[in-house]
This record gives C-alpha cells, sequence and structure tokens, in this order.
C-alpha cells in the first residue's frame, strides 16, 4: 500500500543545523542542533544488534578464527556457476537476532515495592457491580439510612429534657432575650390505637396464644375439634367455589344461547327476504311490525272510560276481600303468631348473646377464627392465612418426624396488617409496561417500477 | 343569618389527610413516608366517611390524621430523610452525564459518613418517644421479639441482607442469655407452627414464637420493605431493652462475643457475659473440674446385669432409673405443702395455682447433665434446660460447637434426649457391656447405663407443669402422653386431662360414678361377666349424657318413689307383715340419701335462678338463657369426655388387677 502523505505537512524530520557558526539566535536552540551523527550512530547500533549484537562488546574469539588449513568442502558448497536468488527474497528471509516481541496484551505490573504505587490504568474506574448499586440508589433503594449501634446507655434513665428546667430559673440568665423554643406538642391522636381489622374493633394480641390443637402431638378431642372445624372450613369454601364455577358457566351458556337464537333469527330474516316468502307469494314481510301507525290514537269514548272504571272498581273490591279473607285466618291463628314471633325474637337473643359469649371468649387472646370487618385499610383484601392444620395421615409423635406447618413470614405479616399498622400492600412483580400499538408503515406506496 | 359554611373548612375534611397530600406536605417520597410511619408509629386511619375527605375525583385509599401529619413535620428524621432524596438527585444526576466517578464520590461521601464528618442518624430518640418508660417497651415486646427470632433464622437474600440477620441473631442469644441468667423463663409450648416461649420479665408476660430451625421458605406476598422497616426499628429497641436488663441484673452490655466460637455455630456459646466478676467463665471451669468418674465397682455390677438384659428389656434401665426421681419428688410433697388458691364462689374460675417451690421451679434440671442426641434440636432444648438450671448441657458434635461435652459416654451425664426409636433387630448380639467402655461412638440403640433416656417432650412438659414428669411415660419409642398447651385458661367444670378424675368432676358426677362403682363390683361378685358389665357402662354413658334432662324426672320419681313406699307400708299394716326394706344395703342407702340431698339443693338453686330471672328484663333473661344453653352443652361434652376417661381407667384398673 503506498503511504500517503498530505502535501502540506512537513518531512518529518527533526529541524537540523548543520554548520553552527554562532551560539546566539534561534540556530543555538537546542532542538536545532544538528544530530545527525548520533542518529547515525543510534541506527547502526541497532543494526548490529539485530545482526546479532554489538561488535564492540564482542570478545574477539567471537569475531575471528584463525584459519589454518583452508576448508576443502567450500569449492562443493559453492560452485563456479552458482545461481545468486532474488534480491527480494534475500531480504525477505534476514532474521534479526533479537527475538520477535510477542503480540499478546499483558497485564501490567500489579505488585508493589510499597514506595511506588502500582501502575494503575484508570484510577477513577467503577466496577459493573457499584454501577449498578449506584443505579439502584438513585432510584431511591437505599439499604441503610440509620445506624444500628450497640445501646451504650440505659435509654429510660437518660435526662429527659433539661431545657425545661433551664428556662424556670429566672431573668439572671444572659440570654433571656431570646424567645422560648416552644417544643411541638404530640397530638393526642398519636396515641390512639391502630384500627383493628376485626369486625368487633377489639385490639388483636401480637402473638395470640396458641390452644391444644395446635400442638405437635395434640390431644385427641383437641385435634379432632381442629380438624372438623377446618374440614368444615374447607367444604364450604369449596362449595362456594363450585357454585360460583357453576354459575359461571350457566352465564356462558346462557349468553351463546342467546347468541346463537340472534343469529338464526337473523339468518330466517335474511333467508326470509329472498327465499322463503317472496313478493311474488302475496306475502311482505315485516311490512306491519317495524312501522308504528301512522294514525293519531282516537280519543276514549264514554263507554270506554266507564268499562275501565268499572274494572277499577271489581279490581280493588276483589282486593279487599283477599285482604279481609286473610286478615281474618290471621285473626284465627293469632296465638300461633305470637308464638312464631316470640321464637322469632328468641332466636335474635340467641344471637346476641352467642356473640357475647364469643367476645368473652375472646379476652383471652387465643388462636381462633377472626371476623373481619367489611372496609379495610387500601384498597386490597387481606391475604388469607395458612392452613396450619397436620392432617391425620401426617400426624406424628416423633418431634423429629414433625413437619411444620404454615408460614411465619406470612403469619407475621398478616398480623401486622390485621393490627392495622399499615395499609394493606400487594406485591407488584414489575412495572405496568407501555402499550405497544403495531402498525403497518405505508413505504410501499413509495415504491415506483 | 348564620354564616353560610364552606366546604372543606371544617370536619372530617380538616381532620385526615389522604397519603398523597401528606407526602406532598412532607416532601419525602413515598418508600421513606412509609418507614417513617412505621417508625414513629402513625397508623392509617378510616374517616367515617370518605367522600368527604377527599375533594380529588379519584378514590383515595388511604388516609392519616392531619394532626399527626403536621406533627411529623417536626421530626428530625424528614431532614435526613431529604438530605437522602437531595444525595439521590445528585447521583442521578451524575449518572446522567455519565461522570460514573462522579457519583460513585457522591455516593461513598454519603454513606461514610464518619470520614466526611457528617452525623448518623439513629432510631434512640424514637424509641424514647414511643415507649417513655421501660414498662412500655417491654409490654410491647411480643412482637419485637417474633420478628426478630424470625429474621434471624431467615436465609439471607438480596432483600434480607446478611448483615441485618447476624445482627438479629446477636441480639436474640443476648436477650436469650438474660433470660438465662435471670431464669424468667415460665413456660414453653411445642406447636405446629414454631416454639411458643413465654418470660416475666420484671412482672410482664411476654409470649413470642421462633420458628424451627431451616423451615423458612421466602414467599413473593410478604413486603419485605416494610418487614425491614420494622426490623431496624425493632433491633434498635432490643438493644436498649437488653442494655437495660443486663445492666438490671449487674452485667455487662454488650457481652463479650467470640466470632471464631459463633463461627462454629456455638451460638449461646459465642457470649461471654461479664459483670464486675466474670461469671461464665470462671463457672465453666469449675464444672470441667467436677466432672468425676464413675465408681468402677457400680460399673462392673452394671455391666453384669447389661449382659444378662436382652433387647426388650432396654427401657427397663429408664423405668428403674426413674424410681430414685419419683421417690425425691414424693419426698417434696411430703415435707412442705403450700397454701392453694380455692374461687371465692363456687361456680368461678379456676385460679392459677402457685406451683411447687421446694426450690423454685427454675431450678428444675439444676442437678442434671444433660446429653443431646444428634437428631435432637438442640437450640431449643439448650435454651430451656440452661433456663431451667441446668448448667452442664453436651451434645454431638455434629450440633456445634460450644457443649459441656460431646463425648457421649461421659459418665457424668444423667440424662440423655434422644428422638429416635429403639431399632430392635440390630440389638440382640453384640450389646454387651465391654463393648461399651471401649467404643468412642455409640452403635445404634446402645444404651449406657446409669442415665435416664426421654424423649425430648419430657423437658417441655416437666417445664410447663412445673415439676419433673416421670420419664418411663417418655422413654425412647414409649407413646408419648399428649402434649397441652400451657396457655389454654382453665374454666370451671371442663375437662381437663391433666388432673385426676376425682379432682375435677362436679357432684353429681361423682355420686353417680361412686354408684357404677358399686354396681360393677356387685357384677363382679355374683356375675363375673364382661359382657354384661361393658354393656351397663355404655348405658351409664349415656345416662351422663342426659343428666340434665333427667333431673327433673329423678325429682318427679322421687315423689312418686314415697308415695309408693307408704303404699306399701299400709299393705303391710293390713295384712299384718314387716315391712321389707327397699335398700337393704347401707351402703346404697347412704347413696341414695346423698343424691337426694343432691337433688334437693339442685331443686332449690333452680328455684332461686327461675325468681331471679324473673326479675330481668325480657332482653336479659333471653340472654341469660342463651348463655346457660351453651353452657349446659358444653358441660355435656365435658361429662362425656370424663366418662369415657371413667371407662377407660376402670378398664385398665380391671386389666391390672
Amino acid at each position: 500500500m503506498p503511504v500517503l502523505r498530505s502535501a502540506t505537512a512537513g518531512s518529518g524530520e527533526a529541524p537540523q543545523q548543520h554548520s553552527q557558526p554562532s551560539r546566539k539566535g534561534k540556530k543555538a536552540w537546542r532542538k536545532n542542533v544538528d544530530v545527525t551523527e548520533v542518529e547515525e550512530g543510534l541506527r547502526e547500533l541497532n543494526n548490529e544488534i539485530i545482526r546479532g549484537g554489538v561488535i564492540r562488546e564482542k570478545a574477539s574469539e567471537d569475531l575471528f578464527t584463525i584459519d589454518t588449513a583452508g576448508d576443502a568442502k567450500i569449492p562443493q558448497r559453492f560452485p563456479k556457476h552458482v545461481k545468486k536468488g532474488l534480491k527480494a527474497d534475500e531480504i525477505i528471509n534476514k532474521r534479526s537476532a533479537v527475538p520477535a516481541v510477542s503480540m499478546r496484551k499483558r497485564p501490567g505490573d500489579k505488585s508493589t515495592d510499597g514506595l511506588v504505587a502500582a501502575k494503575r490504568q484508570k484510577t477513577d474506574w467503577v466496577s459493573h457491580k457499584d454501577l449498578a448499586r449506584l443505579k439502584k440508589v438513585a432510584d431511591g433503594h437505599h439499604e441503610n439510612t440509620i445506624a444500628v449501634r450497640d445501646a451504650a446507655f440505659d435509654l429510660w434513665d437518660a435526662p429527659a429534657e433539661p431545657a425545661a428546667v433551664a428556662t424556670k430559673k429566672g431573668p439572671t440568665t444572659t440570654t433571656d432575650f431570646l424567645p422560648e423554643k416552644v417544643e411541638p406538642k404530640v397530638p393526642k391522636t398519636m396515641k390512639q390505637q391502630p384500627l383493628s381489622l376485626l369486625a368487633n374493633g377489639k385490639q388483636i394480641p401480637a402473638v395470640p396464644k396458641p390452644t391444644g390443637g395446635y400442638s405437635y402431638n395434640p390431644s385427641f378431642p383437641e385435634y379432632e375439634a381442629r380438624l372438623a372445624e377446618e374440614s368444615a372450613k374447607a367444604i364450604e369454601a369449596e362449595k362456594k367455589r363450585l357454585e360460583a364455577e357453576a354459575a359461571e358457566a350457566a352465564k356462558l351458556e346462557a349468553a351463546a344461547r342467546s347468541a346463537a337464537e340472534a343469529e338464526a333469527a337473523e339468518q330466517r330474516a335474511n333467508m326470509s327476504e329472498w327465499e322463503e316468502d317472496s313478493e311474488w307469494e302475496g306475502f311482505q314481510s315485516g311490512v306491519e311490525d317495524e312501522r308504528p301507525s301512522a294514525k293519531q290514537p282516537k280519543r276514549k269514548t264514554q263507554a270506554q272510560r266507564n268499562r275501565i272504571k268499572r274494572r277499577k272498581e271489581e279490581e280493588q273490591l276483589a282486593r279487599h276481600k283477599a285482604e279481609m279473607k286473610a286478615r281474618r285466618a290471621q285473626e284465627q291463628r293469632i296465638k300461633q303468631i305470637a308464638a312464631e314471633v316470640a321464637e322469632k325474637e328468641k332466636q335474635k337473643a340467641l344471637m346476641l348473646a352467642q356473640q357475647a359469649a364469643e367476645q368473652d371468649a375472646d379476652d383471652d387472646g387465643e388462636i381462633k377464627e377472626e371476623k373481619l370487618r367489611r372496609r379495610q385499610l387500601g384498597k386490597y383484601k387481606l391475604p388469607e392465612k395458612d392452613l396450619e392444620l397436620v392432617l391425620p395421615d401426617e400426624l406424628q409423635e416423633s418431634l423429629r418426624l414433625l413437619k411444620p406447618e404454615g408460614n411465619l413470614l406470612k403469619d407475621r405479616y398478616r398480623s401486622m396488617l390485621l393490627r392495622g399498622k399499615v395499609e394493606i400492600r400487594r406485591h407488584i412483580p414489575f412495572k405496568k409496561q407501555a402499550k405497544k400499538k403495531v402498525t403497518e408503515k405505508w413505504t410501499h406506496k413509495d415504491f415506483v417500477l | 343569618m348564620a354564616r353560610i359554611k364552606k366546604k372543606g373548612q371544617a370536619g372530617a375534611a380538616k381532620n385526615f389527610i389522604t397519603r398523597n397530600q401528606a407526602i406532598k406536605k412532607l416532601q419525602l417520597s413515598l418508600p421513606d413516608f412509609r418507614k417513617l410511619c412505621i417508625w414513629k408509629g402513625i397508623y392509617p386511619r378510616e374517616p367515617r366517611s370518605k367522600k368527604k375527605v377527599s375533594k380529588s375525583s379519584t378514590a383515595s385509599t388511604t388516609f392519616y390524621y392531619t394532626k399527626d401529619i403536621q406533627y411529623l413535620l417536626h421530626e428530625p428524621l424528614v431532614q435526613k430523610f431529604r438530605d437522602h432524596k437531595v444525595l439521590e438527585k445528585k447521583i442521578s444526576r451524575a449518572l446522567g452525564r455519565g461522570d460514573v466517578s462522579d457519583a460513585a464520590r457522591l455516593e461513598s461521601n454519603a454513606s461514610r459518613p464518619d470520614k466526611t464528618g457528617k452525623p448518623t442518624y439513629t432510631l434512640d430518640h424514637v424509641v424514647r418517644e414511643r415507649y417513655p418508660t421501660f414498662v412500655d417497651a417491654l409490654r410491647d415486646l411480643d412482637d419485637c421479639l417474633s420478628m426478630l427470632f424470625l429474621f434471624a433464622n431467615l436465609p439471607s437474600t438480596t432483600q434480607v441482607p446478611a448483615k441485618m440477620i447476624a445482627r438479629c441473631e446477636r441480639l436474640c442469644l443476648e436477650f436469650q442469655h438474660y433470660l438465662i441468667v435471670s431464669k424468667s423463663l415460665t413456660k414453653s409450648f411445642l406447636s405446629i407452627k414454631g416454639i411458643y416461649y413465654q418470660a416475666n420479665i420484671q412482672g410482664e408476660e411476654v409470649l413470642w414464637l421462633v420458628p424451627y430451625k431451616f423451615n423458612q421458605r421466602i414467599v413473593g406476598d410478604v413486603d419485605f420493605r416494610i418487614m425491614g422497616t420494622f426490623i431496624e426499628f425493632y433491633m434498635t429497641l432490643l438493644g436498649f431493652v437488653n442494655f437495660r436488663l443486663y445492666t438490671s441484673i449487674g452485667l455487662k452490655y454488650p457481652p463479650k462475643f467470640d466470632a471464631v466460637k459463633d463461627e462454629n455455630a456455638a451460638e449461646l456459646g459465642a457470649f461471654t457475659l461479664e459483670g464486675k466478676t466474670l461469671i461464665g467463665g470462671e463457672e465453666q471451669k469449675k464444672l470441667e473440674d467436677v466432672a468425676h468418674k464413675p465408681d468402677p465397682k457400680v460399673q462392673a455390677a452394671v455391666n453384669k446385669v447389661l449382659k444378662s438384659m436382652s433387647n426388650g428389656e432396654a427401657n427397663g434401665t429408664a423405668t428403674e432409673d426413674a424410681t430414685p426421681a419419683d421417690s425425691e419428688e414424693a419426698e417434696q410433697d411430703a415435707d412442705g405443702a403450700i397454701d392453694k388458691f380455692e374461687p371465692a364462689a363456687p361456680g368461678g374460675d379456676i385460679l392459677p395455682q402457685p406451683s411447687y417451690t421446694g426450690n423454685s421451679p427454675n431450678t428444675l434440671f439444676s442437678n442434671f447433665t444433660v446429653y443431646l442426641s444428634r437428631e435432637t434440636p438442640r437450640q431449643p432444648l439448650e435454651f430451656i434446660l440452661k433456663s431451667f438450671g441446668c448448667k452442664r448441657v453436651g451434645w454431638d458434635a455434629v450440633l456445634g460447637a460450644g457443649a459441656f461435652t460431646t463425648d457421649e459416654l461421659d459418665p457424668s451425664i444423667t440424662h440423655q434426649i434422644v428422638d429416635r426409636p429403639p431399632i430392635q433387630a440390630s440389638m440382640n448380639e453384640d450389646g454387651d457391656g465391654e463393648d461399651n467402655q471401649t467404643a468412642q461412638k455409640l452403635a445404634a440403640n446402645r444404651r449406657v447405663p446409669g442415665r435416664i433416656y426421654v424423649q425430648p417432650q419430657w423437658v417441655w412438659d416437666s417445664i410447663n407443669d412445673g415439676e419433673l414428669k416421670e420419664p418411663h411415660l417418655y422413654a425412647p419409642g414409649a407413646s408419648l402422653p399428649p402434649h397441652l398447651s400451657p396457655f389454654v385458661r382453665k374454666v370451671q367444670g371442663a375437662y381437663d386431662p391433666t388432673m385426676t378424675l376425682e379432682e375435677q368432676e362436679p357432684e353429681h358426677e361423682a355420686i353417680e360414678n361412686g354408684d357404677d362403682d358399686e354396681e360393677a363390683d356387685a357384677d363382679e361378685t355374683v356375675e363375673g361377666m364382661d359382657v354384661a358389665e361393658s354393656d351397663e357402662d355404655e348405658d351409664d354413658e349415656d345416662e351422663v349424657d342426659e343428666d340434665e334432662d333427667e333431673e327433673e324426672e329423678e325429682e318427679e320419681e322421687e315423689d312418686e318413689d314415697e308415695a309408693l313406699q307408704r303404699q306399701i307400708e299400709l299393705e303391710a299394716e293390713m295384712s299384718g307383715k314387716t315391712v321389707q326394706s327397699k335398700a337393704a344395703n347401707p351402703k346404697t342407702k347412704a347413696k341414695e340419701e346423698a343424691r337426694k340431698a343432691l337433688a334437693k339443693k339442685a331443686r332449690e338453686e333452680a328455684e332461686d335462678l327461675e325468681r331471679a330471672k324473673g326479675m330481668l328484663s325480657k332482653k336479659k333473661r333471653k340472654l341469660f338463657e342463651q348463655m346457660q344453653y351453651t353452657n349446659n352443652k358444653k358441660s355435656a361434652e365435658d361429662a362425656k369426655l370424663r366418662s369415657k376417661r371413667r371407662k377407660l381407667e376402670k378398664e385398665q384398673a380391671k386389666s391390672k388387677a
């Protein structure tokens, strides 16, 4: 490849000053001093090194031999009509005595002698890991805003508010012209208990006391009671699910049916227009149904009015009679009705009492099925409790074989929500993506033949 | 005319503030606001009408009291959050420009405040504010302990950094050390969820739940940011509580922590408690010196016995060993009776009885050296045993460092806790004593003489009852008695499996029961037929079930009986014969009388009740009736359970006799 050189650029050689008549002026500048000799010498040296070492440094033995007898093989090796190779080959075949520098990239020397720091390419290098962390921090996911240290003093023995005492001293202090700093008052609302999610509005203990049914080796009656309760709940849930499924299926079926009917009707309508009853056969389809009669409704005649009046009266009478009859029947069985009402009231009272009894039982803070309030905190529903029950076939007597049930992490989190410490939230695994709309490009219209 | 009120100037619109408004007011981001609310104890509230509060068209869901938020403005932490927000902005701007090194420098300056001279923030003042007194803090310790113990057992993930877990673990262990030293653990319960512990700290009952080891699944629907915020607060709280507790018993806080031991899973053993004088270390040394060698003569004798024994009798040693313990218990019972709290009224609740304390119940295991086999859960056992006075707890080396001994053959061991059933097959040939002496590890199912083998539940049942349970009930392979919850409140008349029948059955049942015995005896003497008797037992059971209904009938019967008696007497007089007494047996007669007296009493009580009911309003009467109804239902259930037990006991007695 020919080497390109710009016309404007200089020769690329250093400026030279071949003769130095004076030591004044620009010509005496260092850069202008003639160094050709030195350069020549250096090139010579380099050539010598390439050829196998500096000749001056070599010992005489390496350079010279005393040839006492001529070599007999020389005439054989160099016959008279020897053919010389090409100059180009000669140049190419030249080999330097200095081994080639390998092209492999080598890392710099990392070790340091303790005095000079190891050479680093970039001192302000930030690793990918760090960068990822920085990006996270920039997004607001910082880990520690608060330093957690070992407690080194008694928090509840520390002096409370020294400022309040100092202000009462009197006018002797030098800074009494400064306005007193008003401490913000803690509002009463801060001391209110959080909103419990229970229907009865009672506070729930953070750790409810376990009943015997939760034992790893429960007594039979307790376990049986819990099993029965849980299975009843499961059955109820399953029933509800099946019902919902059936309702859904029915709805779908109805929708499908109505769609099919509509389709059929349409088809019929289509058919009727063209095939079934044509006007040739004397039918004109849809003429009477579609258009309302253009005539105004006529005035009611007196006879009509009388007829309507009579009918209304009759209806009223009939209704009255039926009412009277029902009333008489009620009068006849008034005792029975009284008894019914009493029964109803009793039922109501029973319900109330049961609730009261349940509330009584609530007070000891044992684990139980909680009745939740209708309106909860936040948009979402409280997550369901895990089923904490060992099935009868898995019930083991040995602690070693116990398979723990339930998830404590979830349990704790749910307890927080239930006690109203935080609003109910839901984990959102990823951000809502922007909706993409696919359209066709119209570039084919640009295509011209 | 009064001035027209403007909308949104008073009432709910003023008192409540939506979350977005609050965030805008405080100039914080949502996560920071959430953190602040959790730390400061500001909870979401519910206004009576949401519509009246928010002016926006979209429905807001979370509301706070305006005053709370107003108060938050004074919080120094808010400034900290704002500073951080500024930093975030700076970093994101630098990153946007591509000045990564600039961003890194900004971040490092902020995250190492000790180098830049900026003060770090702690939650100390928040803890002080939320718990003005130490007792307040103790009252709220349930949740704190449960959370910290849970996090101490979690695997570390990106959301739960290992540092946090280590810190939680350390705080928990320190707290456990306090409980051990102060002996304030009272109860514990093995549930299917985890292990419940109850402690009495300075008069406050604290209950917490600890998960079983290696069981925690991380589930998706738990918000770890919120949990982490709670944990940060609770870590600070428990730190201060620990400090206070340690100093209250004259210990230095924090205790010395040995990182090397901790790496070897020493857990509790990684800490050395320091007081004015060193406590832990010295004691430990003393104990190690004590370890006594077994008497060679006794050992030889035991070996002889062991040789002669076959595999089936392996459990026998345990029961034999148990006898001295039993006799000790008996002695304890004999030498000091303690007062019992009787309920003031006959129907009152059962009062918690003071447990017997020859020495306090928290020194229950003080004379024992316990060895834990490798299949047992070491952490809870170690903690419970130590907090109930046991000073020498050894375990298999697999279970971690810090054991009193890891040598299973250590002659000082008195109790070994095992949780494996005995294997029957491998025992027959090589079960000789010589081998026991030489082998370092025992083969499966080998037993060392002179110690009691029990299952882990023995420990729990013993501490819950405040007395050592009979070890033979808990021997390896034995069918364990049910593990009952110590937290259930006992109710008068309810069936309690831990008490004997005589203690808990009501009067009328006792009388009837006695009657049954009588009849059964008669059966045995006269007929001696099992079949007939069992039939009768079932009848008895039915009788018990229908107790309530029968009582009224009985009274009528009684009147009839009296009439009949008179009739007979009259007839006898007429015919001149002597009267044949119906009840020939004086015993049955006495019973009859007792029954009559009881019935009379019951009748009188019922009458009183009826009269009292008349005074009540209709509504209250209905309520009262319902209560009676449910109570009767419950007591019927209890009676059924009791009768079942009675039957069982009878059968057992018979099989013994």
